[in-house]
């Protein structure tokens, strides 16, 4: 089988499923390539090659892709329709390939599609890939085989290791986002590592218990069918009794999450929110004022409720003493 | 006005605590003829929201999320204006893309605002075995033969419209006389919208039909053919698109356009829907190997068919954002670059400028005229 080197662009569904990916291309004999973490060049350079309105996040994913050119054999690009029977992902997912390949043609693609509402099943479909790789097919089917198990397990660890923040005594942040903004160089990260400077603990969407989150999800909204969106929203209901505040961190202009996070903020009305809206122009002086007031407030009620309780706790303590 | 507290789970929260119910859905085109009559199976009044105007769009848009699309934000103005005039029950259809959600969002923003009512939320938008469920909910007493008898006159209607339509719009630019075949549909929609019987809409249509074909026109051989693809709404709701084809035929365009609710029907069902869809991407290839979503796949093949059956240019439209159509874009300029087809893309939001769109089609249509001078030259 000859040995060819793939380029995964750090971006889009990468971050959600990176050990897959490379584990999975590894095992077949291939070797990786990542285009580097998201910065401005390559932004710029995705914005340049993208329709005007597409969302920021598939802006910089083309730009990733082009960054590649010159590197690799082929650019993992793969398409994600349906996860599940009932259930979307986000369109651009659908058109992944096809944009790429109409904006950078002369690009060799290599591609699988999950499409469960057709029939076409993540482990089927990337061991064709395999096959069009080159492997024989029980070396594609152990090669799968073994990146989703390791997937699965660095997806188990991340909650149990997120679950564990829980016992701080300091404040609580859910930040709630997608995957692809809240773990990029660029766009997310920069938020969450200030957050986290903050003196405060900082939990993110993408490492609730997914299982688990896809069911409490209906408590909120019974007709959502965006996969990942209602993993967002599940681990809003899962983690709602458990943290100070929640941040959402939307791009412009992410069509499900608008929808999404007026419907979250409808519903949940005594839990503390801030929506940070991040695009092309960002600039991070105005950001930071925003976030450091959010978690001045967040910081604030903690403190009167836990000055409350003390006093609860004292005049129980008075009410028992004068009893006896 | 009551108040109701925040929105409950369930299709419907309290349907059938009101003695009569008054039942309303959002305009799209004139459509309002076919809901009118599926809308009288809820043994309910039916209530046509007031006509679009502007106010429509910034009542939706100041209660709408900011950047949700446009159809959203006219949905819920034409809740808003129906509410005021006293309905009581609003229907939202279900479908694909983002519009499957819009009515849980809707239903939660209109309870925000203190409105009193019930909302229903369709499961599908053409299959009449969900109707027929869905319906049966608010109203028990209704049949399976009465229901399906309604549906073959909205269907009867919604095909005489689209039909009728697609006669005008290829040749209205052309009649000697301004206004004559306005002026036929209006008499017509006054008669299909009383009529309760598929053979009499039948008949109404096939007049008309003929009374069309009578008016004088002046159809050059030369003129120009344009086709309008792109995203449901906007194609189906002319106020919406600033009634772009209309200003097209000003400018001596015939007009093709290809989305509209028959075509709906025709294709939906899985299979039928599988099928439209391979037809579609083989007239895209090599310009779409996959489907992308909604209208997107069928903006590109159309295009692609077009541009092969001689067709002057294309319009895209949209509304701002809209991920399908952003998705076909992207195939739609490649192909209108390495053909040099000419291909104008017009995206609208809740900014009204309409005069931005008059500078923009006389643009497109003096460079149509001028190819096509140079070509014949």
């Amino acid at each position: 089988m000859p040995q060819q080197t793939i380029g995964i662009p750090r971006s889009l569904l990468y971050h959600k499923y990176r050990v897959l990916w490379t584990e999975f291309l590894h095992a077949l004999g291939h070797k990786t390539v990542l285009s580097p973490p998201s910065n401005r060049a390559i932004l710029d350079k995705g914005i340049a090659l993208a329709v005007d309105e597409t969302c920021v996040p598939l802006k910089s994913y083309l730009g990733h892709v082009a960054s590649l050119s010159g590197m690799a054999d082929a650019v993992l690009v793969p398409r994600v329709v349906s996860l599940a029977k009932d259930e979307d992902a986000c369109v651009k997912f659908m058109a992944a390939y096809d944009i790429v390949s109409n904006s950078l043609p002369g690009t060799r693609l290599v591609e699988y599609n999950v499409d469960v509402k057709n029939g076409f099943y993540e482990s089927r479909e990337m061991q064709k890939l395999a096959r069009r790789l080159g492997a024989s097919r029980l070396h594609a089917f152990r090669a799968y085989r073994h990146a989703r198990r390791l997937q699965n397990e660095w997806e188990r660890a991340k909650s149990v290791q997120q679950d564990a923040l829980l016992d701080s005594d300091r404040s609580k942040i859910l930040v709630v986002g997608h995957t692809y903004n809240l773990y990029d160089e660029l766009l997310g990260k920069p938020i969450v590592d200030f957050l986290d400077k903050q003196g405060v603990e900082v939990l993110s969407s993408e490492y609730v218990d997914k299982p688990t989150a896809r069911k409490l999800a209906s408590n909120l909204s019974e007709d959502l069918y965006w996969t990942y969106n209602k993993e967002m929203l599940g681990a809003v209901e899962y983690y709602r009794d458990k943290v100070d505040g929640v941040i959402f961190l939307v791009t412009f202009p992410c069509g499900p999450d608008s929808l999404v996070c007026e419907l979250c903020q409808r519903k949940l009305k005594d839990l503390p929110m801030a929506t940070l809206i991040l695009d092309e122009h960002q600039g991070e002086a105005g950001m930071h004022t925003r976030l450091e007031s959010f978690v001045d407030i967040i910081k604030m009620k903690r403190a009167a409720k836990e000055r409350e309780s003390g006093a609860d706790m004292r005049a129980e303590a008075a009410a028992v003493g004068s009893v006896s | 006005m009551a108040t109701q507290g925040s929105a409950g789970h369930g299709r419907s929260s309290r349907l059938g605590a009101r003695e009569r119910n008054i039942v309303s859905t959002p305009h799209m085109g004139d459509y309002w003829i076919p809901i009118k009559t599926l809308g009288e199976l809820l043994n309910c009044e039916v209530m046509v929201p007031p006509p679009m105007t502007r106010r429509t769009l910034e009542l939706g848009t100041k209660h709408s999320p900011e950047f949700v699309c446009l159809p959203f934000k006219y949905n819920l103005g034409n809740y808003l204006e129906s509410l005021e005039k006293g309905a009581t029950l609003l229907v939202q259809a279900g479908g694909g893309c983002r519009f499957g959600y819009y009515g849980e969002v809707q239903e939660a923003i209109l309870r925000d605002l203190g409105y009193d009512f019930d909302f229903l939320r369709l499961s599908g938008n053409t299959n009449i075995r969900e109707f027929y469920r869905d319906f049966k909910a608010v109203n028990p007493s209704l049949t399976w033969r009465k229901a399906a008898a309604a549906f073959r006159v909205a269907i009867a209607q919604t095909r005489a419209l689209d039909e009728i339509d697609d006669f005008i719009r290829k040749r209205v630019g052309f009649q000697a006389e301004d206004g004559a075949m306005e002026a036929i549909k209006k008499r017509f929609m006054r008669e299909i919208d009383a009529l309760r019987d598929v053979k009499a809409v039948r008949a109404v249509h096939a007049r008309t039909l003929e009374e069309l074909a009578a008016v004088p026109v002046n159809m050059p051989e030369d003129r120009l053919r344009v086709g309008v693809v792109g995203e449901l709404y906007v194609l189906m709701e002319p106020f919406s698109n600033y009634f772009v084809e209309k200003q097209l035929a000003k400018r001596g365009c015939e007009v093709h356009r290809f989305v509209t609710v028959s075509q709906m029907f025709d294709h939906s069902g899985r299979k039928r829907h599988q099928r439209h869809i391979r037809e579609m991407l083989d007239y895209a290839a090599p310009y779409l190997k996959y489907h992308v979503g909604a209208d997107g796949t069928e903006s590109v093949g159309m295009t692609h068919k077009l541009m092969k059956d001689g067709f002057d240019g294309v319009l895209h439209i949209k509304p701002f954002g809209c991920m399908p159509e952003v998705n076909a874009m992207s195939a739609l300029q490649r192909l209108s670059r390495e053909n040099t087809f000419p291909v104008l893309f017009i995206s609208y939001d809740s900014q009204w400028s309409e005069t931005g769109l008059q500078t923009r089609l006389d643009a497109f249509c003096d460079m149509l005229t001028m190819r096509k001078k140079r070509a014949s030259a």
